[in-house]
């Protein structure tokens, strides 16, 4: 749909329709190819931390306390709700909405933001309250930690991307054909999210 | 996905599109994104790492001549072959195939310009020199000495060495990712016009197969390698026992890796020796599809038989004979190889130039350690000879009888191509069948020697197994020699060699129709393809290349873009 | 009726999740025949997405989660 718009769609000056489509198609295949192995690295530590609560005496282990699962459901729909806005801002886009994209782009942050916040809440918690932490605790805080920490990260990263994204929209550099940054973006941006669901049900409701 | 060819060449779009030629040293030879350039960089680089890890490897064999050894202390020893399988299998032989010959010769034989991520494409590159340097400066903090697979708690226990040798083999997997994702969006996007899936040549069958198992297995191992450096470094525990952790889990994350690892090390040269037979045997390739979707079965099942290392680990029975069974099955898509280039030869007219004498060296040696992988795989056999030479014998037999000579294959082959002069055949005739005996005395006799019981990783052993240490030991250093005639070939016929012209191995993939060595731009017009290479009887399957050989100038672009 | 913080929690996790849930599974539902493996991607995401404000309701009413009192 996107693809057939801009192959037929008007390009600026400068660069022929075509070779604009072809190099999009690559770089989308590229960027989701990146998104897999992604998906790699944070299924290999999944299975390392199933495998680690398996082969042990019931989890949490003995002297681990329970995570709070009412916050981080709390915490984790702040974060869905961010996937929600990213995609009603790249529906805004595509539509040429752009004060409506602009807005649901800022609540994106706001709400990413909102969720580091709380993971930063959760782990002050973990380690100063409960005393879990993630050299010291066995393998709860080893898994706990390493995997919840690589997410963290991405969505920092994220959350930087967006900003960054935020600030070129104002300044010009998308058009209603060439926008891949804020498509690129909001696949990402749902591919964070999408890990959360997976780390949310495997460390807290299970 | 259909597999017919994406029409990617309408006018104005990528195929039309020529970059003005770079200018400078820097820019053409040092941070060149020609995918031509990094490829012989990839080559020249592995190759230096390659004398590195064979000088480790006459190392092993120097001190393993007297069983009470004497060479280098027990430490230092450990510490050598650690270095040397690391250095032979992430240092030399993936990047060579999957760098060096895919960058080099897979998007001439597509019809493509580039690859599609060019710059990512020199990034790759230039992180593997690095990591290299980061591998070997292990050494001066103490080198791990728990073998390339490293396991825990002993590869917990190590000096600083093993946490360097965990972040250099992680900084090298990056730059591998990375060439898989641009391999398969190359292959899936920049075919040229008529060449669907079916007409491709064999040896980008073999890196479309090799590219998904570069991208997902080397991450899996990166997850390995940096939990391991958090545990070592932090304190994190995922391994150590006494902690709640699992040595066992490292196993299975290692070789979730390095299974498809050694897929990937095959799999490159079995497309080398799919193109040399058919050139010099003068007859299409039998079995081109069984060959191609054998290709891919081999990537995919691959990623199943990871447990075959771990037998001995202490694996549940009905855990081991899935993946025992699976092992087997392995081998037939492989046998079917064997088969299909046998039966290419069959009848053919065959010219034994070097790349023909190794490539046909390459079906012997490969089966041979094909076989071993067999018995290895029954997991009663292997239970007896799991960390023994028989073993070292095995991979041997694969990496260097098989992987080894595909590169050297693939090096008398295309040489011409890159460089416009040939390798001089008497100097390789000498190299061939000095490797081919050297390698075979060094090898074959550790399979009994595995089988009486030598243990592999020894620096010292009984003397009852002296005499064939020996053996192998005098037997390596002939193997050497004949490596260093090859170095001295490359570099007297880069300067001085035959000059080659675009073709002078009548060969009928797309590489051969552009001069030799291609211009930057490689392709004048990119041509249309409408048939399988192979088909000797018939006319070139080519359109729109008659513009090649000539000394017109490509139109370029006006602006970069 | 005793709010606390925790009730506070669960109530922003159910309603939140209605609202995301309702909003992702429409959107996918309007997107549904949309071309295009990019497009593909996207509904992928947003039924997971869906599917995670699910978890996130069932969490916040006590059907699902690793609670001290089995749930």
């Amino acid at each position: 749909m996107a693809v057939a718009s801009i192959a037929h769609g008007i390009a600026p000056e400068g660069e022929p329709d075509q070779l604009y489509a072809e190099t999009r198609d690559l770089r989308l295949q590229g960027f989701l190819l990146f998104l897999i192995s992604d998906c790699v690295l944070f299924s290999s530590f999944i299975f390392a931390y199933l495998y680690l609560r398996n082969s042990g005496q019931g989890w949490p282990p003995p002297g681990i306390p329970r995570l709070d699962v009412g916050f981080a459901a709390w915490n984790s729909v702040l974060l869905f709700g961010s996937g929600a806005t990213m995609h009603y801002a790249l529906e805004n886009w595509k539509h040429g909405n752009f004060m409506k994209y602009m807005w649901m782009l800022i609540f994106t942050i706001i709400l990413g933001l909102g969720f580091l916040g709380g993971q930063g809440y959760e782990y002050t918690h973990l380690m100063l309250v409960e005393h879990v932490t993630w050299a010291g605790s066995g393998v709860f805080g080893a898994s706990f930690f390493t995997l919840t920490g690589m997410h963290g990260m991405h969505v920092f990263f994220g959350v930087c991307y967006l900003t960054v994204l935020l600030l070129q929209s104002a300044a010009g550099t998308y058009t209603k054909q060439k926008y891949f940054g804020i498509t690129a973006g909001t696949l990402y941006w749902h591919f964070v999210d999408v890990i959360w669901v997976v780390l949310f049900s495997i460390f807290y409701l299970i | 996905m259909s597999i017919e060819s994406p029409q990617l060449a309408h006018a104005g779009g990528i195929a039309d599109h020529i970059h003005p030629e770079p200018q400078g040293f820097v820019r053409r030879y040092v941070f060149s994104i020609d995918h031509k350039i990094i490829g012989i960089q990839y080559i020249i680089t592995a190759f230096v790492f390659f004398i590195m890890g064979g000088l480790l490897a006459e190392t092993i064999r120097t001190q393993l001549l007297n069983a009470n050894g004497g060479f280098v202390s027990p430490g230092t020893y450990n510490e050598v072959y650690s270095i040397h399988g690391s250095t032979m299998i992430w240092l030399f032989i993936i990047p060579i195939l999957t760098g060096g010959f895919g960058n080099l010769i897979f998007p001439l034989q597509i019809g493509a310009r580039d690859v599609a991520f060019p710059w990512l494409n020199m990034i790759s590159f230039w992180i593997f020199p690095v990591a290299g340097l980061m591998l070997f400066s292990s050494f001066l903090m103490g080198a791990p000495t728990a073998g390339w697979t490293e396991y825990p708690p002993v590869s917990l226990q190590g000096a600083a060495g093993t946490s360097m040798w965990a972040a250099a083999i992680f900084l090298v997997g990056v730059s591998s990712t990375m060439a898989g994702l641009n391999f398969i969006v190359t292959i899936l996007k920049m075919r040229a016009p008529g060449m669907t899936f079916t007409r491709m040549p064999l040896f980008c069958w073999a890196q479309f197969a090799t590219a998904p198992l570069l991208m997902v297995a080397t991450t899996a191992l990166a997850a390995a390698l940096a939990a391991l450096f958090m545990e070592r470094q932090f304190g994190v525990p995922f391994f150590d026992p006494t902690k709640g952790g699992s040595p066992v889990l490292w196993q299975h994350m290692f070789w979730f890796y390095s299974h498809p690892a050694v897929y990937i090390t095959i799999l490159p040269a079995f497309g080398i020796i799919s193109e040399v037979l058919p050139t010099f045997a003068r007859k299409p390739i039998f079995g081109y599809k069984l060959i191609a979707f054998s290709s891919m079965a081999i990537a995919l099942a691959g990623f199943m038989v990871w447990a075959h290392h771990m037998f001995t680990s202490g694996l549940a029975p009905y855990l081991q004979l899935p993946f025992m069974i699976l092992t087997f099955v392995i081998g037939i898509p492989t046998g079917i190889k064997i088969f299909s280039w046998t039966a290419t030869l069959w009848g053919g007219k065959i010219h034994l130039t070097t790349a023909m004498l190794f490539a046909i060296g390459f079906i012997a040696t490969f089966l041979c350690g094909g076989i071993t992988g067999i018995f290895l795989a029954a997991v009663p056999y292997d239970l007896d000879v799991h960390g023994t030479y028989f073993v070292v014998a095995h991979f041997h037999y694969v990496m260097v009888g098989g992987s080894l000579m595909g590169v050297f294959a693939g090096m008398y082959y295309w040489f011409p191509k890159m460089s416009g002069r040939l390798l001089n055949e008497t100097l390789g005739k000498w190299h061939f069948w000095l490797f081919f005996i050297g390698f075979n005395g060094t090898f074959m006799p550790m399979h009994w020697l595995g089988v009486e019981g030598m243990p592999r990783w020894v620096a010292t052993y009984d003397p009852q197994f002296q005499f064939w240490n020996r053996f192998e030991s005098i037997s390596s250093y002939v193997m050497g020699i004949s490596i260093l005639l090859f170095f001295v070939n490359v570099i007297w016929s880069a300067r001085a060699g035959k000059k080659s012209g675009p073709n002078p191995w009548g060969g009928r993939t797309l590489e051969w129709m552009i001069p030799s060595p291609p211009n930057y731009y490689n392709f004048k017009h990119i041509p249309t393809v409408f048939g399988l290479p192979y088909d000797f009887s018939h006319p070139l399957p080519y359109k729109g290349l008659d513009d090649e050989l000539t000394d017109t100038p490509p139109v370029t672009a006006s602006s970069h873009y | 009726m005793h709010v606390d913080l925790a009730t506070l929690e669960r109530a922003g996790a159910v309603i939140g999740g209605i609202v995301v849930g309702v909003v992702a599974f429409y959107a996918l539902y309007k997107d549904w025949s949309t071309p295009g493996i990019e497009n593909h991607v996207f509904k992928l995401m947003l039924l997971l997405l869906g599917v995670g404000a699910v978890l996130a309701i069932l969490a916040g009413v006590n059907v699902l989660g690793n609670f001290p009192k089995a749930a």
